[in-house]
Formats: structure tokens, sequence, C-alpha cells
């Protein structure tokens, strides 16, 4: 199996149309022993959905705007695992100022926001994880990301928040090179998760199939959560700082094709 | 009306609503029950009732008499 005996962090496991929740189950099929993060009032939520899964993974506290939770949350691994293979970052928040259309009057307060949650986040949880990433050779980090290389309809702050990431995640990948561990992205296409809904206008995107070369469908997360799978394994070795597109293609083609 | 009842019971003890709130005609929206608490009452209202309410019905979900009816159908009984 792909993942045997690894043992994987996936946060972001809101309802059954997460990524994160296909992400956890397809580990799971493929060898892996996984913990879940929630958080706030979605705490309820991802302890009910994780009952879901082929096997019921334990679900820890974790805000990441929280450095006490961080904390806890490495004391929490080590004592667990001792060591940590994978890392699936799948966190963003934004203030519904500053999507939907909202761009020119979105506050700092509520920019910060969305960058906290939804950048640092993830050079957060790296320097939480580190250490036990380090004791497992290395170990692998993915986040999920939303192609920033051009701006969207909409999608606003949360866009420039995926710039930033971006960035991140390439700074990361730098900084964790010496231990051995990869850092990389996951440009998925757009999928009706929790995430998406709450985004206004979001079937802007609804005709993403007409630009990729092999289709999208809006509602499966299995092409994204397998990559995100493949890339916690020993099969995608040598590749750090990278984005992986798993849009259809649609990154690549300049208009519509049908 | 048992299956009204559960889910009045329901929305009283876990989502914290006033009873007095609630009417068949009431929305999700009149009791300030927003889209986390959609998904949230599907998943509770499996446990409670055995019955599936798929992410896509939960946010049709929208006065308490629809909502009992969807039950209904699925085969919800108190």
């Amino acid at each position: 199996m792909l993942l045997d005996g690894k043992r994987v962090l996936v946060t972001g496991v809101l309802t059954e149309a997460s990524i994160a929740y296909t992400t956890a189950r397809i580990a799971q099929e493929q060898g892996a022993e996984v913990v879940l993060t929630g958080f706030g009032r979605g705490l309820k939520i991802t302890e009910r959905v994780a009952g879901k899964l082929p096997t019921v993974p334990d679900v820890l506290e974790l805000d990441v705007q929280s450095p006490e939770h961080l904390e806890r949350l490495t004391g929490d691994l080590d004592s667990r695992w001792g060591h940590l293979d994978g890392v699936v970052h799948a966190i963003g928040f934004a203030p519904q100022s500053a999507l939907g259309g909202n761009f020119l009057t979105t506050s700092w307060e509520d920019v910060a926001t969305a960058l906290h949650v939804s950048t640092y986040s993830f050079a957060a949880l790296g320097r939480a994880c580190a250490p036990l990433l380090e004791k497992a050779g290395g170990g692998s980090m993915v986040g999920l990301d939303f192609d920033a290389s051009v701006a969207w309809p909409v999608y606003d702050w949360m866009g420039v928040a995926k710039a930033a990431l971006e960035s991140c995640s390439r700074y990361l990948a730098r900084d964790l090179g010496d231990q051995g561990t990869r850092v990389n992205l996951v440009a998925a296409g757009p999928l009706k998760t929790m995430a998406a809904k709450s985004i206004e206008g979001f079937d802007s995107f609804d005709d993403w199939g007409r630009r990729a070369p092999l289709g999208w469908d809006l509602t499966d997360t299995e092409p994204v959560a397998r990559v995100v799978c493949s890339l916690l394994s020993d099969w995608m070795p040598a590749i750090t700082g990278e984005i992986i597109h798993v849009d259809g293609g649609a990154h690549a083609i300049g208009g519509e094709l049908r | 009306m048992a299956v009204y009842d559960k889910v009045k019971t329901l929305l009283v003890e876990k989502f914290g609503v006033e009873e007095d709130e609630i009417s068949p005609t009431a929305t999700f929206e009149d009791l300030d029950l927003d889209s986390l608490d959609l998904v949230e009452f599907a998943l509770a209202a499996e446990e409670e009732l055995g019955v599936r309410i798929s992410d896509e019905e939960a946010e049709q979900l929208d006065t308490l008499e629809d909502t009992v009816k969807l039950l209904e159908q699925k085969g919800a009984t108190a």
C-alpha cells in the first residue's frame, strides 16, 4: 500500500465533501494511521464526520491562530507517535468582507485575519511539526492551494492569501530542506466544499470544465485527494517547493475549449 | 407529528434554540441557524432518526415543516 505504516496529521475535515475528508479516507485505505484536527464550532462536526471514516480517527482541537494549541498539538503527537510522516494543511478562512467583490473596501483587520488563518498557519504548522517530521526522516507537508498566478472573479483577498501561501510554501521548503522534509502545494480546481459554498458568487467557476482538457467535476474531491496522498508517499521524492495543479489541466489553457 | 417533536427537542437541546421560537413554518434562518449549523443538524438527525441527509439536501432545508417532510419521506419514525 502507498502509505503503509505512515502516520499522518490531516487538518481541515469538516464535511464528507471536504477535500481533507477524502484525503483522510484514501490515506487510511492506503495503510496510514490518521489523526484529524478540528476548530471552534466546526470541532463537533469534525468529530461526527470522523465517525464515517473506515477507521475512526482521534480529533484534536486546533485553532491555528493559537500558539498554545500548536504547542499542545506537538506534545500530543509526540507522546502518541514520537514522529510524524505527513501533514495535510487544508485550512483557509477569510471574513465575508474580504470576498465576493469587496476587494477595494476590505479593512486591514479582515485581510490580516485571512492571511493569518490561510497563509501564516502553514508556516506555523510547519514549525510545530518540524521536529516530529525530522524524527521520521523528513516526511512530507502538503497544503491546498487555488491557482494564485492570476486574479479571479469574487476570490479577492483569499486569492492574495493563496499567492502568499505559494510563496510561504517555497520558503518553508527552503528551511525544512536540510532535515529532508518535502513541502508542496496542490492547486485544486474549484470544488463545491463548505469553503466554496461560503464564497458568494462561487458559481462563476461552474464552467471550469470548458477550459480543462480533461474536463472537471466540481463535486469529485477524489482526484485532488489522490495527489495529496501521492505527495505524502515515498513515490514523490526530490520534489519540494512545488505546486501541482490538479484542475483537469485548465491552468495550461488560455481559452474555452468546448 | 412525532418526528416534528424529535426535531424540536434536537433544536432546543443541541442548538440552543428557544422552544417558543419553534413552529412548523419557522425557517432555519428564523432560528438563527447558519450553514454550519445545518450541516451539524443533518449529522445529528442521522444519529437520532437513522436517516441520512446529504450536504446538498441540508443546504436546501428551509422550514421545519419541509424538514420533517423530508425526514419522513426518508423513513424516519420517532
